[in-house]
């Protein structure tokens, strides 16, 4: 699965493709205030939502309820970063569909919150979402038959909220294609060194664990792979960042050094089954189908959608009547009219 | 409703579905507006429901894509919504494509404008392929044109990422016409400029007004190039026969491209040679060709605007009210009982505009 650079291509180094004109550089970057802000915003307003539930099912029954708060929700979330690479490691993916899973994962809950969607199903739908958009297409029959308990509408049945959770914006701008070049780049002038293997391998290591942290959120792929080299051998790096007079870089990337070395550990697996033993009590009722909140929930939709059949067939006819094919009337029935 | 629901409903209500206008392969597209400003705009409605495998691999590669890409001569996705059980692509209004004005034969090209619309292709395919992005279907029918009459490279279905050196990619890829012969060889490891040998087919098409090299099947089509530029040697193609699906197809002589395009000055002929070259690497890239004397030549580009036109192109670049009156090529889906029949005035105006086009265009051309 290590795809190592080949001779090929160094010659003929890519022009840097446009990472300042990308979704990501736009949309999916954070301080980390930012991200503590927006996860402790998620959590609250869920709590809020589904405390309402509860109480409006039976008064008082939401006050000895322990909801989580955000950080227990990231524990929770990076427990199952761990499990898409465990699945890609089943599969023999490649190292893309890996990482473009775990982005997807993590930018699904800067929009939601574990107490709707369980990570363990947003997961499984991310990790197949990935395959499609990194040209690595597998069948969901085949998906899901290698996944023990899992059936193929537990895939599907997340896919569109996943794909809108992530604005449908699938590029994704990795770390280790940034290392990538970078060592290409460094073998290409740098003397043979003995160790190379090694201090390739225990970069791309620091790559792979950085993936369990906010780093990707927070700074560009090319500084997360540089301050992943320096982390296997910090004289290439800083070399390398002299030879391209990017050593304001190298200040940088040490704050990602220590987010990586504090940050990528992975979870106790006894905490993060005590958060999800208490998430079976404080989940949201109304995504749980067949529960009392959920078929409520679904009778007040049918009510809006049959609403709005009502008001459809009344601008039709009214349309109708007046003779005019492109007044306002037949504008707005369009405008209801979008699934026919 | 969840958040995310929300931010989609938001979405949704930003724009207007009015009438359907075509129909692809895995979509439906309608001609419709944004509420707010009146611009008109093209839904692309994608039915989901009916993959098995979920959201299908056309619509996430151009979703992906168009997502990234922002350039005046790539086709703009100004939104992504969804609707039960269906994408929406919100795609800018394009007018018309250039199959529809080559094969337009009321309309005469100058070289002037083939110039301009090679120019724009080949700016909208550089910033794709400076993004490491392989279009793998160009065609005619997939240069959209503006009313402005900017052309746009869209239908980025076919579309991946440039493989890492050594990945396999799939040779069954662009329409047969247009697909180079080291795809047709079987060809797993390819680059950018297969979309170059497409291009070179398409300038070819401009100037013919019919494609230049139709294959009836893949095994024809190799036939039919070599029958136009002659069978490749080892020399000028050194490896060619080792390539997977490598058959002989018999000796054909060469031909000079000079015979069959007869008008086309040296430069022309020089930068078609350079698209439809056979060993790949030999091919020109986007940005090369973009420094192509060809394009510092007189004659210099049309200006867009002044760029020939179908008649529905010409029709649309007038006041909304105007065409809304004058539209009777919708789908018929039952409500053309109310529909006004478009005023005579404003067709014969439309018609007169475009004889005396022609007519001067026609002076021109033999002039030249
Ligand atoms: N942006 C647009 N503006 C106006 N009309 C459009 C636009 N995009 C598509 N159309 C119209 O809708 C039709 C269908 O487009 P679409 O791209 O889905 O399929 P196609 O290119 O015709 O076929 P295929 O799916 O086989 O490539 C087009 O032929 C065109 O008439
Ligand atoms: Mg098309």
């Amino acid at each position: 699965m290590l795809q190592s650079p080949t001779p090929h291509e160094v010659g003929s180094p890519k022009k840097t493709p446009l990472f300042q004109s990308s979704t990501q550089y736009k949309n999916w970057r954070f301080s980390e205030e930012q991200l503590m802000a927006t996860r402790t915003t998620l959590n609250e307003a869920a709590v809020a939502a589904i405390r309402n539930t509860f109480e409006s099912d039976s008064p008082g029954s939401s006050s000895d309820i322990q909801f989580l708060d955000a950080h227990e929700e990231h524990l929770l979330v990076k427990l199952y970063i761990t499990k898409i690479s465990q699945l890609c490691g089943h599969f023999r993916f490649p190292e893309e569909v890996e990482a473009t899973g775990i982005t997807y994962l993590k930018r699904f809950y800067l929009k939601n919150t574990v107490m709707d969607w369980h990570p363990k199903n947003v997961m499984l739908t991310a990790l197949f979402l990935a395959t499609k958009t990194t040209n690595h297409p597998i069948s969901l029959e085949s998906y899901t038959s290698n996944i023990p308990r899992t059936n193929p509408s537990d895939v599907l049945d997340l896919e569109f909220l996943v794909a809108q959770s992530l604005a449908f914006e699938f590029a994704v701008w990795h770390a280790h294609r940034a290392f990538w070049g970078i060592w290409l780049d460094e073998i290409s002038q740098a003397p043979p060194h003995e160790q190379l293997q090694a201090i390739y391998d225990t970069a791309l290591q620091h790559i792979r664990t950085s993936r369990l942290t906010d780093v990707e959120l927070i700074y560009p792929p090319s500084q997360i792979a540089l301050a992943c080299l320096s982390l296997s051998h910090p004289e290439i790096a800083a070399s390398w960042a002299r030879s391209k007079h990017a050593d304001t870089a190298l200040e940088a990337i040490e704050s990602i050094k220590r987010t990586i070395t504090r940050d990528g550990d992975i979870p106790s697996v006894d905490v993060v089954r005590e958060i999800d033993r208490r998430l079976k009590i404080c989940k949201n009722p109304e995504k749980v189908v067949g529960s009392k909140a959920y078929l409520l929930k679904k009778a007040k939709e049918e009510k809006e959608a049959e609403l709005k059949r009502v008001r459809k067939a009344e601008s039709t006819r009214k349309a109708a009547e007046q003779d005019d094919p492109f007044g306002e009337e037949l504008a707005g029935r369009a405008n209801l009219d979008d699934d026919d | 409703m969840d958040a995310v629901e929300k931010a989609n409903a938001e979405r949704q209500k930003r724009w207007v579905k009015d009438q359907k206008v075509g129909e692809g392969t895995y979509a439906v597209v309608y001609r419709g507006r944004e509420l707010a400003t009146g611009r008109k705009i093209a839904i692309k409605k994608i039915k989901v429901g009916q993959f098995k495998d979920g959201l299908d691999m056309s619509a996430v590669r151009e979703v992906k894509y168009l997502r990234e890409l922002h350039h005046p001569n790539v086709i703009e996705l100004l939104d992504v919504f969804s609707s039960k059980t269906n994408l929406n692509l919100v795609l800018e209004f394009l007018d018309t494509d250039l199959e529809m004005i080559i094969k337009d034969r009321s309309l005469v090209f100058l070289p002037a404008d083939i110039k301009n619309w090679m120019a724009m292709t080949f700016r909208g395919l550089e910033f794709c392929h400076r993004n490491s992005i392989l279009h793998r279907d160009l065609k005619p029918n997939n240069l959209l044109i503006a009313s402005d009459g900017q052309l746009k490279i869209a239908d980025f279905g076919l579309a991946r990422d440039v493989a890492d050196p050594g990945y396999k990619m799939t040779c069954q890829v662009i329409t047969r016409w247009y697909r180079p012969p080291e795809l047709l060889f079987g060809c797993r490891y390819y680059s950018t400029v297969v979309d170059i040998w497409s291009v070179g087919c398409i300038f070819a098409e401009l100037m013919l007004r019919t494609p230049y090299l139709p294959g009836e099947s893949d095994m024809d089509q190799l036939k039919t190039i070599f029958r136009a530029l002659g069978t490749p040697t080892e020399e000028e193609w050194p490896g060619h026969t080792k390539l997977p699906d490598y058959v002989s197809v018999g000796q054909f002589p060469k031909t000079p491209l000079r015979d069959l395009f007869t008008a086309a000055s040296a430069d022309t002929l020089n930068l078609l040679s350079r698209c439809i070259t056979y060993e790949p690497r030999k091919r020109i890239s986007a940005k090369e060709a973009l420094h192509h004397p060809y394009f510092f030549a007189l004659p210099y580009p049309t200006h867009p605007s002044k760029l020939p036109k179908t008649a529905a192109q010409t029709a649309s670049s007038r006041p909304l009210d105007e065409v809304d009156g004058n539209v009777d090529n919708t789908d018929g889906s039952g409500t053309s009982g109310v529909k006004n029949a478009p005023p005579k005035k404003l067709k014969r105006k439309l018609s007169g505009h475009d004889i005396s086009r022609n007519i001067a265009r026609r002076i021109d051309f033999t002039a030249s």
